[in-house]
């Protein structure tokens, strides 16, 4: 079954839409659902024009294809439990929030909060991804618990922070404060970040780009093969809040 | 003109030592009245339990403590997810949950007025706007002394009168109603990263000790004549062996007032600990409950705590950050300049750790040996404790013997060698429960001269009825009928308009702020003080003309004037 959603014009297209129904489990069963621009509720057929093609008989056959000015749709694939969407543009903020299973690819930019609070399934951004990708929410202890998170652009700060299992993959840079508060899981940057990974207390994050403002609360213990066949610089820490986690470093800079 | 007739009533009202008399209440425009003319609407309570409508003289329920723990606590907001019906708003929250949550919760068990235990003066404003925002309660704000530079200034100096006119100031410039102290010094001291462990210990760079902040303030409440006495969370809380310093602190405290306590102790389970560690730690609620036997011008609450998640916040900031070392988990700590500060931090209360077992059993047990029961408010101290909404099954804790045997059997099997909480046999009356409720927390705050606690004529016509007949059912064997006739009224009358009905909120609902005036003469207005301006003016980061919260923060508001006899 493929469901696709394509974005009309609309007169405002600057105000959001919560579309945390935009799930294969919930359009399965029937796209006569609603959703809210700002504070307006609408029917899903107002602000899409929808086409449904072929039959499902699980989750897992159902893909739906979200096209046009996507950039301010939130929350889509919320909990979702299985079955893919594919973004062909920009998405909103909060996309894949608690997934549990299935896959999420979008082909073009991620606002924030980009598979925040994953347990499962595989969420991939082709273009850049913005703060708190694949992190927890303000406040929350564990962030993201499983599940793999794949960024083929850059990532804005604190990618990855409360990570707590699952993997995440960024193959451009990252801002500041990469995987603070990590406390399992890995994170591998590809390309530079600063200040990384400030009170982790388990897991393992590699960044074969060069670390700016490194935190000097990391003990140093040698120095090991990359991923890429290089050397990288190993670390444990945060020492200051007595954590084992595991830091391999490629080039880096002490934070002045 | 408003009127209502509630037929059928069994009332316990024992302000006006009615207990269990079936009548009809007349109101007249939020009043209760004589009797009413024929065209009143009439609401049958069927000869269910009708008591005065509820007091929780301790609540943290608005202000800017109370908002960080919702912000730092998602997964709390996840909790109890409510839409929009009706004349209800979107509510969420279960610890901490929104200002609207916590009145139509608190609606629905028939309180009608509550006192926020903590307000920070330079943080007033925040408090009342979310009092705006608790519609089906009239509330009052306790406000925080603890700390205050200018009052342990003037205590140094043995300058008394000074005192009562920064009190006096104070209260009326943030709309504050009574005298918190919590810790007092010791919120201070750990501005220095230090704390108090006792009544005699000395507050950093002031040269005072607790007991005499506690003693210059209730000589500053006695003069200003304010309805409610001083409001003390002592020093020490939460430490195995602290139950010393409590009776300590209540040794020194004189009886100045025939109309009520001189001082008012809060959430004394937490103070209630005997042992010298965590492994030797026990219940000490015998020696603190005869201390308050003892002593007619104590009254406590008992702060009790019940298993299950909540939040801990207190304006006790060292105390807080002794259990963030306990728990490894978030904490806040927040400075208020010049005055006090606060901590947040989310807990778990478990019936498997010894710990928290006997934390269970001091309460009741402080319950059970106070002999009087207008001594000892029924309270969680909430959200600390536990959320308010537990309030029915403490309740029938409290009313039954049986199922408090029953809910022994399933704490930490060690419990029994360090409490003596199963070798007490009392059961609670309805009577008792009437007054730990409401009757006796409205005399403690000095409220029912406007007419709160009680149902006599010209009486604030805020009424609970109950869905049981009590009669009909024996609260030491079906205590679950008390738990679920206490959970849910079956209407909840404020000022004289029901507002709930079966679980149901009514009305949109509009409350009243009380706060407290003291007039005290010229001569002894500390805003013209040179000095102490000069003191506002250096170490503020506000201006005094600023300070005060302005009338359009209190939407209804009711002026307690008091005269100052200096």
């Amino acid at each position: 079954m493929r469901i696709t959603l394509s974005m009309r014009e609309r007169k405002n297209p600057y105000i959001p839409v919560e579309a945390e129904k935009i799930v294969p489990s919930i359009l399965m069963k029937g796209t006569d659902v609603t959703v809210y621009e700002g504070n307006k509720e609408r029917r899903l057929a107002d602000l899409f024009e929808i086409t449904v093609e072929g039959e499902a008989a699980s989750v897992d056959e159902v893909e739906v294809v979200l096209r046009g000015d996507t950039s301010r749709v939130k929350r889509v694939g919320e909990y979702m439990d299985g079955g893919r969407i594919t973004v062909e543009g920009d998405i909103g903020m909060h996309c894949g929030n608690f997934m549990a299973a299935g896959t999420i690819e979008v082909r073009g930019n991620a606002a924030g909060w980009f598979a925040r609070e994953l347990r499962g399934g595989t969420v991939i951004c082709r273009g850049n991804a913005g703060h708190y990708c694949a992190s927890g929410y303000r406040g929350e202890k564990k962030g993201m618990r499983g599940g793999k998170v794949e960024v083929f652009g850059d990532a804005g700060d604190f990618a990855a922070e409360h990570l707590s299992g699952g993997e995440v993959v960024i193959h451009g840079d990252c801002g500041d404060m990469a995987g603070v508060e990590m406390r399992g899981g890995t994170l591998t940057i590809h390309g530079d970040c600063a200040r990384p990974c400030g009170n982790m207390t388990a897991g393992t994050c590699t960044v074969l780009g060069t670390v700016l403002g490194m935190i000097p609360t990391f003990e140093r213990t040698g120095e090991i093969v990359g991923p890429d066949g290089g050397t990288l610089t190993a670390f444990v820490g945060d020492i200051a809040n007595r954590g084992k986690g595991k830091l391999f470093i490629r080039n880096f800079q002490y934070l002045e | 003109m408003n009127e209502l007739l509630v037929k059928n009533a069994y009332v316990i009202d024992p302000i006006n030592r009615i207990n269990g008399e079936v009548m009809d209440i007349a109101i007249r425009d939020g009043r209760i009245v004589e009797d009413v003319g024929p065209k009143a609407t009439v609401i049958d309570a069927g000869g269910c339990l009708t008591l005065p409508g509820g007091v929780d003289s301790h609540t943290h329920v608005c202000g800017t403590k109370v908002n960080f723990g919702r912000y730092m606590s998602p997964e709390d907001m996840r909790a109890g997810r409510v839409a929009r019906r009706g004349v209800k708003h979107a509510t969420s929250g279960y610890s901490v949950p929104t200002t609207y949550a916590n009145s139509y919760r608190y609606a629905v068990m028939g309180y009608t007025t509550l006192l926020e235990g903590a307000m920070a003066p330079l943080e007033a404003r925040h408090t009342h706007e979310e009092f705006s925002a608790t519609p089906l309660q009239d509330m009052m704000a306790n406000t925080l002394f603890d700390g205050n530079w200018g009052i342990m200034n003037a205590i140094r100096d043995g300058d008394q009168e000074r005192v009562t006119e920064i009190v006096g100031w104070t209260l009326s410039a943030v709309k504050g109603f009574g005298i918190k102290l919590t810790n007092p010094g010791g919120t201070e001291a750990w501005g220095f990263g230090k704390n108090i462990t006792c009544i005699k210990d000395e507050v950093p760079n002031f040269g005072v000790t607790p007991i005499e902040i506690i003693l210059a303030m209730i000589r500053a409440c006695e003069t200003l004549r304010l309805p409610h006495s001083v409001h003390l969370h002592c020093n020490n809380l939460g430490n195995p062996g602290n139950y010393a310093c409590t009776v300590g602190t209540f040794n020194q405290v004189p009886d100045l007032n025939e109309k009520r306590q001189t001082l008012y102790a809060t959430h004394v389970q937490f103070h209630s600990y005997g042992g010298s560690d965590w492994k030797t730690f026990c219940s000490k609620a015998e020696p603190v409950a005869y201390t308050v036997n003892n002593r007619p011008q104590i009254v406590i609450d008992m702060g009790q705590v019940m298993f299950g998640k909540t939040t801990t916040m207190t304006a006790d900031g060292p105390m807080e950050f002794n259990l963030y070392r306990l728990h490894h988990d978030k904490w806040s700590n927040h400075d208020v300049e010049l005055e006090t500060g606060s901590g947040i931090i989310p807990v778990y209360y478990r019936r498997k750790n010894l710990v928290n077992s006997v934390m269970w059993a001091i309460g009741l047990e402080l319950a059970l040996l106070v002999k009087n029961p207008w001594q000892c408010m029924l309270t969680t101290d909430n959200p600390n404790g536990a959320p308010f909404v537990k309030y029915p099954e403490i309740i029938a804790l409290l009313m039954s013997k049986k199922y408090r045997d029953a809910e022994f059997a399933t704490v930490h099997p060690e419990t029994g060698s360090r409490v003596v909480l199963p070798a007490l046999d009392r059961e609670l009356d309805w009577n008792e429960i009437a007054v730990m409720t409401r009757a006796g927390q409205a005399k403690a705050l000095g409220i029912t001269g406007i007419g709160k606690g009680h149902l006599g004529l010209g009486a604030e016509a805020d009424i609970a009825i109950y869905p049981i007949r009590v009669g009909e059912v024996d609260p030491a064997q079906e205590y679950r009928k008390v738990i679920d006739a206490f959970s849910r009224t079956k209407y909840t009358i404020k000022r004289g308009r029901p507002v709930t009905r079966d679980g149901e909120v009514l009305v949109h609902g509009e409350n009243t702020t009380i706060w407290v005036d003291p007039k005290m003469g010229p001569g002894h207005d500390i805003s013209q003080d040179t000095e102490f301006v000069k003191m506002f003016d250096r170490y503020y980061s506000v201006r005094m003309s600023n300070y005060p919260v302005q009338d359009e923060y209190l939407k209804r508001s009711l002026r307690m004037e008091t005269e100052a006899v200096f």
